[in-house]
């Protein structure tokens, strides 16, 4: 069956009359770091999300892509309010809930709830999956006793559970029924934004593509919004309608998922996606692979300007100086970038203006 | 005039630098006999890479903990021949001549194999220290210069920092160095990408292949993930429930597969074209089974589109379906024209 969803516009301005589910303008989250044990010093500040803009719309799945430490767990944690934000402000259905408390906020979780990376350690091992998939109705007092029970069993047949396993505890499940159990227990509230944090990452690729077939399934029946957060770039790319990449705390690119994995705007979404292995030996060796240099660097310490010029191949000296801002290219894409990606433009041919930092260097093989 | 076959040396023609021969891992647990590993064979020639592919639980690593004598608590049975001699059969010292200095392994996770108390330079010095007689200053300039050739900046200084220094990326290239620091002939690589970024990912499989051009290490990589596989690999052994059911060149794999299980395997992943993606992906059925309670005979019929009642009944040996095409081998009972129509008209459609 194949499932054509609405395509909404990449960018904010040029959506008139579509009211985004959630609105974040401006977030900063930075963790301080802090030395001495009476007197707590801070010493530096990790800028885990550093000014970041994003919209989702009812419907939707946006996907966030990035490498590890580009703070797209914490944004996800922002957005559903499990953090508080530095700066900047969350809408949820044009409502401001940044410095929601109490009552208020324990009614927006039913709203938004979230499903977690690892299906061993986001599961209670002492509580019976009963329990673990009825607790949303307890603490939200909708539902308990047998009407408690019947509604979970439910639960679990719609995520492809077996509801007489009613009474068993997670160890007794296989990996791929424990992320099922994740998604019911999600679900209970019926909420209408559900942020997945890596939820296919450690399942086996067989699994893998039955637990995304779910999720695709889940969001046509409940008209649910996705906020899909994975480092697989062809599952993002295979769930997603939008993609925001995010580097060190920002957003650099945020497209329509079928232009971007086309045609990508930022030299980092060119190479990100260059370095995808492709299950397909003849198409692997046409490719040129773009090798990024050295490591992403410190939060704690951003680089000026574009924070991804001591690594980019399209380096200028402007890039040192100046931040370039998220706007929209010819495409009608966002990038942020002064030296955007032409379509066609051989990447790996590319090479700075600039010198780069000896950590980002290649060494020279000679040794052995 | 007729030479006489070939005795002896692993170098003579026809003799592979690592074979191994019906390989049996079981381990007795409680609730039954554990068949981990199940029979398997390969060989692998200098300067080749071998993929081995399955899914969580199909005993790929066990395999090679098996070669390395690593599997403990385990009951090994078959031959693994290293140079001619089996591995299997060989006293734990004799063992630990060959382990990380003929045969070296790189780990999955390169924080929990590491260790946290050591400085990296010396951990690396460490291997040199053991199996060369070297002191310790030579030591620590030959870890510096594998630092170097792995593409850590600044070798000199880093080589005195602690693992918890490294990020994720430069850890395992500091366990790549300590594997290659004395030229071991065979690579074992166990998922050595798969805790890693993309990005990270391409330099460590990008310096895994430089390597092995520069000094003809033949690699055996056991990995989940059929593009890391796509990338690097020349051939390629599909395991499913502790046996191999299928062995192919790289091309043959991807692009004429015999066996249902790989047809599977290449479905289930999200397609590589340009073209989104409305379509559903189409996982494989069901679990993989119980290695206690293997279901009679093929091990895969229950969750195989295809079945038929013979896989019921008799399991299918590995062997090669096509006459034209000795090497590539299959289990599978499906006939040659079946499997030709199946991937021709069903699965190639869908990817």
């Amino acid at each position: 069956m194949t499932v054509q969803r609405e395509q909404p516009p990449a960018g904010r301005p040029a959506s008139p009359g579509r009211e985004p589910l959630v609105r974040i303008t401006g977030v900063k989250k930075h963790f301080p770091i802090t030395q001495g044990i009476i007197f707590q010093r801070e010493v530096g500040r990790v800028h885990a999300v550093d000014g970041v803009d994003l919209e989702v719309y009812p419907g939707e799945t946006l996907g966030v892509v990035g490498e590890t430490g580009c703070g797209k767990s914490t944004l996800a944690r922002l957005m559903c309010r499990l953090l508080p934000v530095t700066t900047g402000t969350v809408e949820f259905e044009g409502q401001d809930i940044t410095n929601l408390k109490g009552n208020a906020l324990r009614l927006l979780r039913r709203e938004i709830q979230m499903i977690f990376q690892d299906p061993y350690s986001s599961l209670n091992p002492r509580k019976r999956v009963g329990a673990i998939i009825g607790d949303p109705f307890d603490i939200h007092g909708i539902a308990d006793g047998a009407d408690r029970k019947k509604r979970v069993q439910e639960l679990m047949e719609t995520v492809g559970l077996n509801p007489e396993h009613y009474n068993r505890f997670p160890a007794e499940f296989s990996g791929g029924q424990r992320q099922r159990i994740g998604v019911a227990r999600a679900l209970a509230l019926r909420p209408k934004l559900i942020i997945c944090d890596e939820p296919v990452s450690a399942l086996d690729v067989s699994i893998q593509a039955q637990v995304i077939n779910l999720l695709e399934d889940l969001q046509e029946e409940f008209h649910l919004t996705y906020v899909f957060i994975a480092h697989d770039l062809s599952v993002v790319r295979h769930v997603s309608d939008r993609v925001a990449v995010m580097y060190l705390g920002k957003v650099v690119e945020l497209a329509d998922s079928r232009r971007l994995y086309a045609e990508p705007k930022h030299p980092y979404s060119g190479a990100l996606l260059s370095a995808v292995p492709l299950p397909d030996p003849d198409r692997v060796g046409q490719r040129q692979r773009v090798i990024l240099l050295g490591d992403v660097p410190s939060p704690i310490d951003p680089p000026s300007g574009c924070r991804f010029h001591p690594r980019c191949p399209k380096a200028q000296e402007r890039c040192v100086h100046e931040e370039p801002p998220l706007e929209r290219k010819a495409s009608g894409d966002l990038a942020a970038c002064h030296f955007p990606l032409e379509p066609g433009e051989d990447l790996a041919k590319a090479r700075p203006g600039i010198e780069q930092e000896p950590e980002a260097s290649t060494p020279t093989a000679g040794a052995g | 005039m007729h030479l006489p076959p070939a005795a002896g040396g692993w170098w003579e023609v026809g003799m592979a630098l690592l074979e191994v021969r019906d390989l049996r891992v079981h381990f007795d647990t409680d609730d039954g006999v554990v068949k981990a590993v199940d029979g398997v064979n390969f060989s692998l020639d200098p300067g080749q890479t071998l993929g081995i592919v399955g899914e969580s639980g199909s005993g790929k690593s066990v395999t090679n903990m098996a070669i390395m004598g690593l599997a403990r608590g385990g009951r090994v049975s078959g031959e693994v021949l290293f140079e001619g001699r089996d591995l299997l059969k060989l006293h734990t010292s004799e063992l630990r001549a060959i382990r990380g200095k003929k045969i070296a392994m790189i780990f999955q996770d390169p924080l929990s194999s590491l260790h946290p108390f050591y400085k990296v330079g010396d951990q690396i010095s460490e291997m040199i220290l053991a199996h060369e007689k070297v002191s310790k200053k030579q030591a620590r300039n030959r870890s510096i210069e594998l630092l170097r050739l792995v593409g850590i900046p600044k070798p000199e200084r880093r080589v005195d920092d602690y693992p918890h220094q490294f990020s994720g990326g430069m850890r395992q290239r500091a366990m790549i160095a300590m594997a290659l620091s004395l030229d071991p002939a065979v690579l074992i690589a166990d998922e050595p990408t798969t805790a890693l970024d993309v990005t990270v990912q391409a330099q460590v499989l990008d310096l895994i292949e430089r390597l092995q051009q520069e000094f003809g290490t033949a690699i055996v990589m056991i990995t989940h993930d059929l593009g890391v596989v796509a990338d690097i690999a020349d051939n390629v052994l599909v395991m499913y429930a502790g046996k191999p059911v299928e062995v192919a060149d790289r091309r043959t794999a991807y692009y004429g597969p015999h066996m249902p299980y790989t047809w599977g395997l290449l479905q289930s992943l999200p397609s590589s074209g340009a073209e989104h993606t409305g379509e559903r992906l189409l996982p494989i059925k069901g679990l993989p089974p119980s290695l206690i309670h293997l279901p009679r005979g093929c091990s895969f019929h229950p969750r195989c589109p295809y079945v038929f009642e013979r896989c019921t009944r008799e399991e299918p040996e590995l062997l090669p379906a096509d006459p034209n095409q000795p090497d590539h081998l299959s289990a599978c009972h499906l006939s040659l024209e079946d499997k030709q129509r199946i991937w021709q008209q069903e699965v190639v459609t869908t990817r």
